[in-house]
């Protein structure tokens, strides 16, 4: 006996998943432009936990989220709520989203007074 | 409501599994896991009552099968609400995300509609199959938005 064949409707649909699935990514980099990208303003906010760290930044009012690394390498990195607090004054260094409309960014680097951390070090600007 | 979430995330375990190095990832597996299995089990069920294949439509598959589902169903509840509490306030505005809880809403209702004839109709498993598909999706987006 041959297997009923499923339903046009299942088979098209799956069709349609395959095709869509290669769109924005906030995890990688497929989300964010190529160029390097810095931002500078006052940190909002910090998060240094699961599934990674954020900073929230304030740039002349926009709040702007500069997305880092997973916990254990942003703090291996040297960033923890220790060394960046609310307040302080930020420059981040890495890649903006590609859609320009949205505030977000992902940093290979930050600056917060003197100090410069590299949270991915292999991709961070050589100077 | 903003109390609420912002409450759960600063519980002590949820802390905990923020700075976890090991048990957010184990956790994270152990969700996509039972979204596996629950996947697989609901897709037989789904075959099995549209006619795809004759060694699945004994009624010893159902039986066998849809208790293996609600229990993954019940540890991908669980691992779920895990992943959730580190960042509530984030995922409850998440559009993937609520999208993802209004598609298993709907797919809860078809269960019920589903257990309640029979043979189940073939509309209800195929509106099954696609509704979990989009369930996968919606969920796989939430990192992404």
């Amino acid at each position: 006996m041959q297997p009923a064949a499923l339903p046009k409707s299942v088979v098209a649909l799956v069709v349609a998943m395959a095709l869509c699935v290669p769109a924005l990514a906030h995890h990688g980099w497929s989300w964010t432009e190529d160029g390097f990208f810095e931002l500078e303003g006052i940190v909002e906010a910090v998060y240094i936990g699961n599934p990674h760290a954020t900073l929230d930044v304030d740039v002349d009012g926009e709040i702007w989220r500069v997305e880092l690394a997973p916990p254990s390498r942003t703090r291996n990195a040297g960033v923890t709520e220790d060394t960046v607090k609310v307040g302080d004054e930020v420059t981040a260094i890495g890649n903006r989203s590609r859609d320009e409309t949205e505030p977000r960014m992902k940093a290979v680097r930050i600056i917060v007074g003197s100090q410069t951390y590299d949270v991915y070090p292999n991709r961070a600007p050589t100077d | 409501m903003a109390e609420l979430l912002s409450g759960i995330e600063q519980l002590a375990p949820v802390e905990a599994l923020k700075a976890s190095f090991w048990v957010y990832p184990l956790v994270n597996a152990a969700h996509i896991a039972a979204i596996g299995t629950l996947f697989a089990c609901v897709m037989l069920m789904d075959f099995a009552a549209l006619g795809v294949h004759r060694r699945l439509a004994s009624a010893g598959a159902v039986q066998l099968l849809r208790p293996v589902a609600l229990s993954a169903f019940g540890v991908a509840v669980a691992t779920g609400l895990l992943l959730f509490s580190v960042r509530a306030t984030e995922y409850a505005v998440n559009p993937a995300f609520r999208l993802k809880l209004l598609l298993i809403v709907l797919a809860g209702l078809n269960f019920l509609l589903f257990t309640r004839t029979d043979p189940p109709p073939r509309t209800t498993a195929t509106v099954s199959l696609v509704l979990w598909c989009c369930v996968l999706l919606a969920g796989r987006f939430i990192g992404f938005l």
